[in-house]
C-alpha cells in the first residue's frame, strides 16, 4: 500500500474526513459568535467580549470582523484600552491593499466568497474608524481623535469612477465623523479648520445645523454620543448569488428622536437630537462590484446548465441504445457542473452585527459636577447613568448603547473604565 | 478542497500594504536621527560648553493626516532615539523622563527599571520632540501618503532650536480586486 497510488488512495479518502473536520470547526465558531452577539444584544457586553477574544486573536479570513465585533463589545464595557487595541488591529488591515491578492482572490473566485479576507462594505469601515476616533476623543487624545474622524471620512467618499484620482474634493457624507472632526479640531485650537468643517456640514446637511452650530460645541461640557437601532442586514435573493441590504429606510421609518433628562429634568436639546446619519439608507448605496458579476453570471449559467441538463436527461429516457447512454451522460455532466457552480456562487454575507442604526451627537451644557442622565426614546428604550461626571472646561463624552433589555440604571464609573484608571 | 486548504494557510496580518509608518521606518528614521544628533557641531559644542545635556523626551505629536499614532509608537518613535544616543554617546546626555512617563511607570512600580531623578526635582535643560505630518489620499484606486517626521533638540531656557533634522518618506498602497 506504500505506492505512490496507494498514497493517492488514502489521502483521497481522508480529503472528506478534513472537509468534515474543518466544517466541525466552522460550525463550533459559527456558534460562539452567535453567542457573543447574542450577549451583546441583552446588554452583556463582558461575556460578549470574553467569547469573541480568543477568535480576534486568529489571523484568518474573519480577523477583522471578529476584531471589530470585539471592539464593539468592549467600547460599550468601557474598557477603552482594549477596544482601541481591537479597532487598531482591524483597521490596520482595512487600510492595507492586497490582503487579498493571489490564492484568496482566487479561491473567492472560484470556490466561496467567504474565503477573503473581510474588509467590510464602506459604511463598516467608515464606522470601525468613528469609534476609533470616539475613543480618542473620550480619552481627550484629540490628535489621535483627528487624524481617526479623517481616516472614517476617507471610507465614504463618493468617487467619480471615471476620474478617480480627482476625487479630492468630492465630501464624503458621513456626517457623525465630520462633526467629530470638527470638534476635535476645536480642541486642538484649530478654529478655522473647525469652522470649515462645521460649515460643510451646515451646506451639506442643513437638518444638522444647529449641531453644527462652533459655539454650541465650543460651550458644552457633556457629548453624549449615543448608539440607537439596529443596522442593516445583508440579504441574499432567492439562490443566494445577489446580495443587498434590509430593511430599507423607508420600511422602518424614520429613527425617533432621543430625550434627555439630567437629574430628572428635560434637557433642551433644539434640533440636535436630529439623526446625522442612517446606515440603513448608506447601505443602500452599495455599489455593484465584479465579484457581484462574476458571482451573478456564473449563478446564470449554473442555472442554463442545469436547465439544459434536465431536457437532456429527458431526451435520454425517451431514447433508446447508444445514443441514451450519451444522453444521459451528457445529461449528467451538464447537471453536475451546474450545481457545482450554483453551489460556488453563493453570495458572502459576513457583517458587523453589532452596528446601530443610526449614532446621536449630543453636545449640552450642563453646571459642572456629579449628574444622573437619562436618554429616551418614543419607543420605550431608556437608559440611565447616575453620577456623570461633568467638567467645568472641555467635554467629557461618554457613549450610550441604546438597547431594549439594557436601561440601567448604571453607576459611573463602569468597572472597566474605573480599573484602567487605577 | 485543495485550493481551500492552500488558501486558508495566508495569515490575514501578514499579506497586504500598508500606507501606514513601518517597524522599518521606526528603525531608518531613529537610526538616522540619532546619527545626525550625535553628529551636529551645535549640539558638540554646547556639550563641550555646558557639559552633559539635560534631555525630556516627549512623545511624538500627531499631525498626520488620517493616520493615528498609538500612546506607544508616539513614544517609540522618540524613546528608539533616547536609547540609541545613551548607548552610543552615554557621558553626554542626562535623560530626564517627561513627568507622565515617570509617574506612570512609578505607579505600575516595575522592577528592574531605573526610573532615574524624580522630574520635579531636576529641570531639565533640553527637551527632544518630534511631530509627524502627513498629506494622504484615498480614492477608489489607491491610498497614498506623504509623510514629514520633524525631530527637534530645543533649549527650553531660551526656545532656541539647538539642532532639527526631519525624515521623508511617501507611500503608495494600490487597490486591487479584494479591496
Amino acid at each position: 500500500m506504500n505506492t505512490p497510488l496507494g498514497l493517492i488512495t488514502r489521502s483521497v479518502l481522508l480529503l472528506p474526513l478534513a472537509g468534515m473536520l474543518a466544517g466541525c470547526a466552522n460550525q463550533k465558531q459559527a456558534e460562539t459568535i452567535d453567542r457573543s452577539v447574542r450577549s451583546y444584544f441583552d446588554g452583556n457586553y463582558a461575556g460578549a467580549a470574553q467569547e469573541l477574544d480568543a477568535l480576534s486573536k486568529k489571523t484568518n479570513e474573519d480577523f477583522v470582523l471578529n476584531n471589530l465585533r470585539l471592539g464593539s463589545s468592549l467600547l460599550a464595557e468601557y474598557d477603552l484600552d482594549d477596544a482601541e487595541a481591537a479597532f487598531l488591529r482591524a483597521i490596520e488591515v482595512i487600510n492595507s491593499t492586497g490582503v487579498n491578492d493571489g490564492g484568496r482572490t482566487l479561491g473567492a473566485v472560484l470556490v466561496d466568497e467567504k474565503v477573503k479576507v473581510w474588509k467590510g462594505e464602506p459604511f463598516e469601515r467608515a464606522m470601525a474608524s468613528f469609534y476609533l476616533g470616539l475613543i480618542y476623543y473620550m480619552r481627550q487624545d484629540y490628535q489621535n481623535a483627528r487624524a481617526s474622524f479623517e481616516n472614517a471620512l476617507f471610507k465614504l467618499r463618493d468617487y467619480n469612477p471615471d476620474t478617480p484620482d480627482q476625487s479630492k474634493d468630492v465630501d464624503s457624507n458621513f456626517a457623525p465623523a465630520m462633526i467629530m472632526l470638527a470638534k476635535s479640531f476645536q480642541r486642538v485650537g484649530r478654529d478655522d479648520l473647525a469652522e470649515a468643517n462645521f460649515r460643510a456640514v451646515r451646506e451639506k446637511f442643513p437638518q444638522l445645523a444647529d449641531l453644527a452650530d462652533p459655539a454650541a460645541n465650543r460651550e458644552s461640557n457633556l457629548l453624549l454620543v449615543i448608539d440607537y437601532g439596529h443596522g442593516p442586514r445583508k440579504v441574499t435573493d432567492f439562490d443566494g448569488s445577489i446580495v443587498g441590504f434590509s430593511p430599507r429606510p423607508d420600511e422602518e421609518g424614520p429613527p425617533p428622536r432621543p430625550t434627555v433628562l439630567v437629574d430628572g429634568t428635560p434637557v433642551r436639546l433644539q434640533n440636535f437630537a436630529t439623526p446625522p446619519v442612517d446606515l440603513l439608507a448608506l447601505a443602500q448605496d452599495r455599489k455593484w462590484q465584479s465579484i457581484d458579476t462574476i458571482r451573478a453570471v456564473k449563478s446564470a449559467v449554473g442555472t442554463g446548465l442545469l436547465t439544459g441538463g434536465a431536457i437532456e436527461g429527458v431526451r435520454g429516457i425517451n431514447g433508446s441504445g447508444a445514443r441514451q447512454r450519451t444522453d444521459l451522460m451528457v445529461a449528467g455532466a451538464l447537471v453536475g457542473t451546474g450545481l457545482l457552480l450554483k453551489a460556488t456562487s453563493h453570495a458572502d454575507v459576513r457583517q458587523w452585527e453589532m452596528l446601530p442604526r443610526t449614532t446621536y451627537v449630543l453636545p449640552i451644557k450642563l453646571p459642572p459636577g456629579q449628574h444622573d442622565v437619562t436618554v429616551e426614546f418614543s419607543d420605550g428604550q431608556r437608559q440611565t447613568w447616575r453620577k456623570l461626571i461633568v467638567p467645568e472646561k472641555q467635554d467629557a463624552t461618554y457613549y450610550f448603547r441604546m438597547l431594549r433589555w439594557n436601561s440601567g440604571p448604571f453607576d459611573w464609573p463602569p468597572a472597566a473604565f474605573a480599573k484602567a484608571e487605577q | 478542497m485543495i485550493l481551500l486548504s492552500v488558501v486558508g494557510c495566508s495569515s490575514a496580518v501578514r499579506s497586504g500594504q500598508s500606507t501606514a509608518l513601518s517597524g522599518i521606518d521606526l528603525v531608518q528614521m531613529t537610526d538616522d536621527m540619532a546619527m545626525k544628533i550625535a553628529g551636529s557641531s551645535e549640539v558638540q559644542q554646547a556639550i563641550a560648553q555646558h557639559g552633559p545635556l539635560k534631555v525630556v523626551v516627549l512623545p511624538v505629536e500627531n499631525r498626520m493626516r488620517a493616520e493615528v499614532l498609538p500612546r506607544g509608537a508616539a513614544e517609540a518613535f522618540v524613546g528608539r532615539v533616547r536609547t540609541l544616543l545613551s548607548k552610543h554617546s552615554p557621558g553626554q546626555y542626562v535623560w530626564i523622563m517627561n513627568r507622565d512617563a515617570y509617574y506612570s511607570l512609578r505607579k505600575r512600580e516595575l522592577e528592574g527599571v531605573e526610573l532615574g531623578p524624580p522630574p520635579d526635582e531636576i529641570n531639565p535643560d533640553y527637551a527632544l520632540t518630534a511631530v509627524f505630518s502627513s498629506l494622504a489620499d484615498e480614492n477608489a484606486k489607491k491610498r497614498s501618503s506623504f509623510y514629514v517626521c520633524r525631530y527637534e533638540l530645543s533649549d527650553l531656557r531660551d526656545r532656541t532650536v539647538l539642532w532639527t533634522a526631519s525624515y521623508d518618506v511617501k507611500k503608495i498602497a494600490v487597490k486591487g480586486f479584494g479591496d
